[in-house]
């Protein structure tokens, strides 16, 4: 559940969602379920010459499954404490 | 997997009740697209807690349905130079496309009647009132999220097993590995692997791939990224 939880706090930050597929979409991320379902608001695709169909979609729901990366803001990242919850989720606290 | 055919009905589809498939949405005067084809005659939507089904008004013999297993993204589509009309637009992952689907980009450029269903990867639902789009979009969300992954098909990733003893190690691991300095930039992990991409640019200034962190978000392959680690405190003992 840590990312499900870590996620959360990035609601309302740009972030670049990268498919499995090779897709990748970038947008504000409006919400996030326990499935790591994202849901993106304003999106466009970062490589639109490959996917020019993509353009610009308001509303975005990505599947969890389907999902290969998430690329996060700098800024949205406390690497000390994703650093700390990592080890305890790893442990299984 | 993938899109499928329906040719039977019994005035509404006929849905998976034993296995407790309900309707939640329906939406008549709705066209279908499969890929770049032209659209479909004009038919109803159906949305239910496991599929998307779309059955022909003309032809009572045409419908097509994917499971929301299949559905990999849906969005709300109405800029005019994605597609003319106001649509939802969806990607289904089909078996071939499911990571390297380049030598299938000639198949929605089919216009024949012959069109292979299971290779469909993207389909666009026009309805005819574009008010409506926010609120399919909504229940499309909503059925997503009644369909997670099944256990235990997460691509073969999943066969990494760790014993709590396996899990200590690799955390004393990352424990030692914590002496380097902070803000230097890269964690100086000895199994770099370890932690993936994470926080591996901070205060460099770089392209955006450098500069936006990078955090996997699927368990499977997380723990994947654990085993190096587990070899190395292995044979160390």
């Amino acid at each position: 559940m840590l990312f499900f939880s870590y996620f959360k706090e990035l609601v309302g930050k740009e972030v670049t969602v990268e498919l499995k597929n090779d897709l990748a979409i970038r947008g504000t991320l409006h919400s996030v379920d326990q499935y790591l379902n994202i849901k993106l608001e304003n999106t466009r695709v970062v490589e639109q010459d490959k996917y020019p169909h993509m353009l610009s979609v308001k509303n975005c729901f990505i599947r969890g499954s389907v999902v290969r990366y998430v690329l996060l803001p700098p800024d949205g990242v406390d690497v000390d404490i994703l650093h700390d919850a990592t080890r305890r989720e790893a442990r299984g606290g | 997997m993938g899109l499928t055919a329906i040719t039977e009905r019994e005035g509404e589809p006929r849905l998976d009740t034993e296995n407790g498939e309900e309707t939640r949405h329906v939406q008549p005067k709705t066209a279908i697209v499969l890929g770049n084809r032209t659209p479909e005659q004009l038919g109803t939507l159906y949305i239910t807690t496991k599929r998307l089904i779309w059955l022909s008004d003309v032809d009572k013999q045409k419908g097509y349905a994917v499971d929301f297993l299949s559905i990999s993204l849906h969005a709300v589509s109405r800029d005019p130079d994605a597609y003319q009309l106001p649509c939802i637009y969806a990607q289904i992952e089909t078996v071939e496309s499911d990571g390297y689907g380049d030598e299938l980009e000639d198949q929605n450029s089919t216009n024949g009647e012959n069109l292979d269903l299971s290779q469909v990867t993207e389909i666009r639902l026009v309805p005819s009132d574009p008010n409506t789009l926010d609120d399919i979009f909504k229940v499309l969300c909503t059925c997503a999220e009644l369909n997670p992954e099944p256990d235990g098909e997460l691509e073969g990733e999943g066969d990494w097993i760790f014993s709590s003893e396996d899990m200590m190690n690799a955390n004393l691991g990352a424990v030692n590995g914590m002496s380097v300095q902070h803000g230097v930039g890269d964690w100086d992990y000895e199994e770099d692997e370890l932690v993936n991409h994470i926080g591996h640019s901070n205060g460099l200034d770089h392209s955006l791939h450098e500069n936006i962190l990078e955090l996997q978000i699927d368990d499977a392959r997380f723990e994947d990224a654990l085993e190096p680690e587990d070899e190395v405190q292995r044979s160390r003992t």
